[in-house]
């Protein structure tokens, strides 16, 4: 104690020097993350938010443009089908997230044990979060078929022919849950492997000293195991989140956002907007609104997750 | 290391220059869409025209058919408009405004102008300044396919011509027996199986509802509210809706062969004249060739096909012209479509057609263009009009409210409008 406070003020001012220099080694360090950053992040940004407040067509046309102010936002906010797309991709979250981060979670806790065949396995449960998206989505839509799909089929088969086939992209009621099916499957293999990487980080010690204190498995698991995932947890929630916000490949494949509007998302609704309708000023104010979006969402999470103590 | 330096610099000096003598050649650039077998054809054309003519090279540009809108924009963002593009007929109002059209009357040979049908001149004319502005082998229509063997077991009376077409009544009570036939899962296929966003949707159902009096946008006004979202609209729009509804329509998630599938579940079948070639080829004598029915006071159906444009930037219009000449007068690109049963634009072609000649089984989709035919709205807002109306088809097919969908894309079209200052001078035309 004593020791420690002799020592300090007598290294104090070289300490500052020193923690000057570092500064400066780290801000030149990270310059030039920050240079492509500014280029590729916030300068586009900026730009996004000027065009949301022009009438810019996304080719040059022989009318001028105009500075229209938050016109953009305006019609934004009043389009019935923007509020059912926020409502769609809200939906497509909350089913989304405990779907795939639960199957990443549970085939990481089955793949972190001892098994002779670890690797390949591991390698097979990953597959799918490799293959592209837009493979995926044809090899389902053809899985979805109705009325006589392979997935109807094996419907059929297990119900005893006592449910109907199902028009998964077709109908209304199906097709967003089709939608959701599909992606937790495509891309729990992402969360799989951040499960694992967080599994393998949990020090063995403890598992060492809980056994000695004659822990049961199940003890082990909710007193080591989870409280050692926690910053996993928290980082998978969120970047899942933010990533089911985005939807918009398998919906531009396989439904173009319908039946009745049933899969229209956010981005789907931006890129018709700025590509078919040619308005990249509309365009434009949704993705700054989904910007603001997002980032509420990602605070909040932060936020809550903190308060659980997390 | 000055060696090595020296060697990389002499290197790409070499490929430099041998890339300056290839660029010799002039290059004449095409953006195209179609499915594998056109696309084959149109690369057998552009190998013969360098053939025959050793210091053109063409290059072929495919983007597929669903985003060939879309590709075509982002085109023109780089600054990299082909020579030769292939266009949808609705869309040149909106090309020839914008400015990336010039007119090909100078550039393409006599004899093809003087062969073009009216209904070709007219889908490559901008009703501006009156000029064409593209050019066609083909041009299109929609027709009723019906199966002999289902249409007989229930007596329906088999229109002879697009005079005597089917009432809305007629067509709606053989709807509804069909439906009870042994056999039939769907008394009809409108083709939901192109998907939602496609054209389609504006093109073949578009006429059904103008023959009962409705329309896309008020042609002298160009104002979609009052016109899209009124009576006669909403009235047609819940009347097809009704047909979904009964379970008379093929799904979308069902693919487009319905007609002629295994056990054929489809009995009819609303589709482009270029079905004829799939359905005949699994049915055989079984099909029969109907004209649209009538659903008001007028027989309507639709035209307007993929015809050929020449860039306002392009450097080489006249090799350009040169190459469309070739391509249109091509006889194996002429037999290919004939494969497909392609509906013809020129005389020439036509006479050498006997699919759409006088008995010919499509004979009444060359009859219905002369006398029923109505082009989409030849407006510089189509991209707009048109997304707007396949959206607001979709949400009613699905359930939804018809006058809330009509209502909203009435708006969104008259927004368009609006935004773009009345798209001068087609705000002068009253």
């Amino acid at each position: 104690m004593t020791l420690q406070q002799t020592s300090t003020p007598a290294l104090g001012r070289p300490a500052k020097r020193r923690d000057n220099k570092r500064l400066w080694q780290e801000m030149a360090m990270i310059a030039p993350a920050f240079l492509l950053m500014a280029i590729f992040l916030i300068t586009p940004f900026l730009l996004s938010f000027w065009t949301a407040m022009t009438n810019q067509p996304l080719v040059p046309r022989p009318t001028p443009v105009r500075f229209v102010g938050l016109l953009n936002f305006e019609r934004v906010f009043t389009d019935p089908l923007f509020w059912t797309s926020l409502w769609n991709v809200t939906r497509f979250t909350v089913w989304v997230l405990p779907l795939q981060c639960g199957l990443a979670f549970l085939t990481a806790l089955l793949l972190h044990q001892k098994l002779p065949i670890q690797n390949l396995l591991r390698g097979l449960f990953f597959l799918p979060a490799i293959t592209s998206m837009v493979v995926v989505c044809v090899i389902w839509g053809t899985l979805f078929q109705y009325p006589s799909g392979p997935l109807n089929q094996i419907v059929g088969f297990l119900s005893g022919g006592t449910i109907q086939p199902i028009d998964w992209l077709g109908d209304p009621n199906w097709a967003m849950f089709s939608i959701v099916l599909l992606s937790a499957w495509q891309a729990y293999g992402f969360q799989m492997i951040i499960y694992l990487a967080g599994l393998q980080g949990i020090p063995e010690e403890l598992y060492d000293a809980a056994r000695i204190d004659g822990a049961s498995a199940l003890r082990r698991f909710w007193h080591v195991t989870m409280p050692g995932l926690r910053p996993t947890h928290v980082f998978v929630l969120v970047i899942t989140t933010i990533q089911a916000f985005k939807l918009y490949t398998q919906v531009a494949i396989l439904t173009q956002g319908g039946p009745n509007e049933s899969t229209e998302t956010v981005v789907h609704y931006m890129v018709r907007a700025g590509f078919e309708e040619q308005k990249l000023g509309y365009a434009s104010a949704v993705s700054v609104i989904l910007f603001v979006i997002v980032l509420l969402i990602a605070l909040l999470q932060r936020k809550l997750l903190r308060r659980f103590d997390v | 290391m000055g060696n090595r330096l020296l060697s990389t610099i002499f290197a790409s000096a070499a490929l430099v220059a041998t890339a300056g003598f290839a660029e010799a050649k002039t290059v004449i650039h095409v953006m195209h869409q179609g499915d594998p077998g056109w696309v084959k054809a149109y690369g057998d054309v552009a190998a013969r025209f360098e053939a025959a003519n050793p210091d053109v090279d063409i290059e072929m540009i495919y983007a597929p058919h669903d985003a060939y809108n879309e590709k075509f924009s982002a085109a023109v963002m780089a600054k990299q408009l082909p020579d030769i593009m292939e266009l949808d007929a609705p869309f040149l109002a909106n090309y020839v405004w914008s400015g990336y059209l010039q007119a090909v009357k100078p550039l393409i040979d006599k004899d093809l102008l003087d062969d073009m049908t009216d209904s070709n001149i007219a889908q490559g004319t901008y009703p501006i300044d009156k000029d064409l502005y593209a050019i066609g082998l083909t041009d299109s229509s929609v027709v009723l396919y019906g199966n002999k063997k289902y249409l007989e077991a229930i007596g329906a009376r088999i229109p002879k011509s697009v005079d005597d077409a089917w009432t809305r009544e007629e067509f709606e009570g053989y709807l509804e027996k069909l439906s009870k036939l042994e056999g039939v899962k769907w008394p009809i296929d409108t083709f939901r199986g192109y998907g939602i966003k496609t054209e389609w949707i504006t093109y073949a159902y578009g006429p059904l509802l103008e023959s009962a009096g409705c329309d896309l946008i008020d042609r002298k006004t160009w104002k979609a509210s009052g016109t899209l979202d009124g009576e006669a609209c909403v009235k047609a729009l819940t009347m097809m809706q009704d047909w979904v509804k009964k379970g008379w329509v093929v799904p979308t998630s069902s693919g487009t062969n319905q007609f002629y599938a295994e056990g054929q579940p489809a009995a009819l079948a609303m589709g482009g004249h270029w079905f004829y070639a799939e359905a005949s080829a699994a049915m055989k004598d079984n099909v029969v060739v109907m004209p649209l029915p009538k659903i008001g006071d007028k027989g309507v159906s639709p035209n307007g096909t993929w015809i050929w444009g020449i860039s306002a930037t392009s450097e080489n219009p006249e090799i350009a012209g040169k190459f469309l000449s070739f391509l249109l007068k091509d006889k194996d690109y002429r037999e290919y479509a004939k494969t497909q049963s392609a509906y013809p634009g020129l005389k020439s072609f036509a006479a050498a057609s006997p699919l759409y000649a006088e008995g010919g089984p499509l004979a009444i989709a060359f009859e219905q263009a002369s006398k029923t035919a109505i082009a989409r709205p030849p407006h510089p807002a189509y991209p707009t009009i048109t997304s707007a109306f396949m959206q607001a088809v979709d949400k009613i097919f699905n359930g939804g409210d018809a006058q809330e969908a009509l209502t909203a894309a009435a708006k969104k079209i008259d927004e368009d409008i609006e935004d773009n200052a009345g798209y001068p001078p087609f705000d002068e035309q009253q």
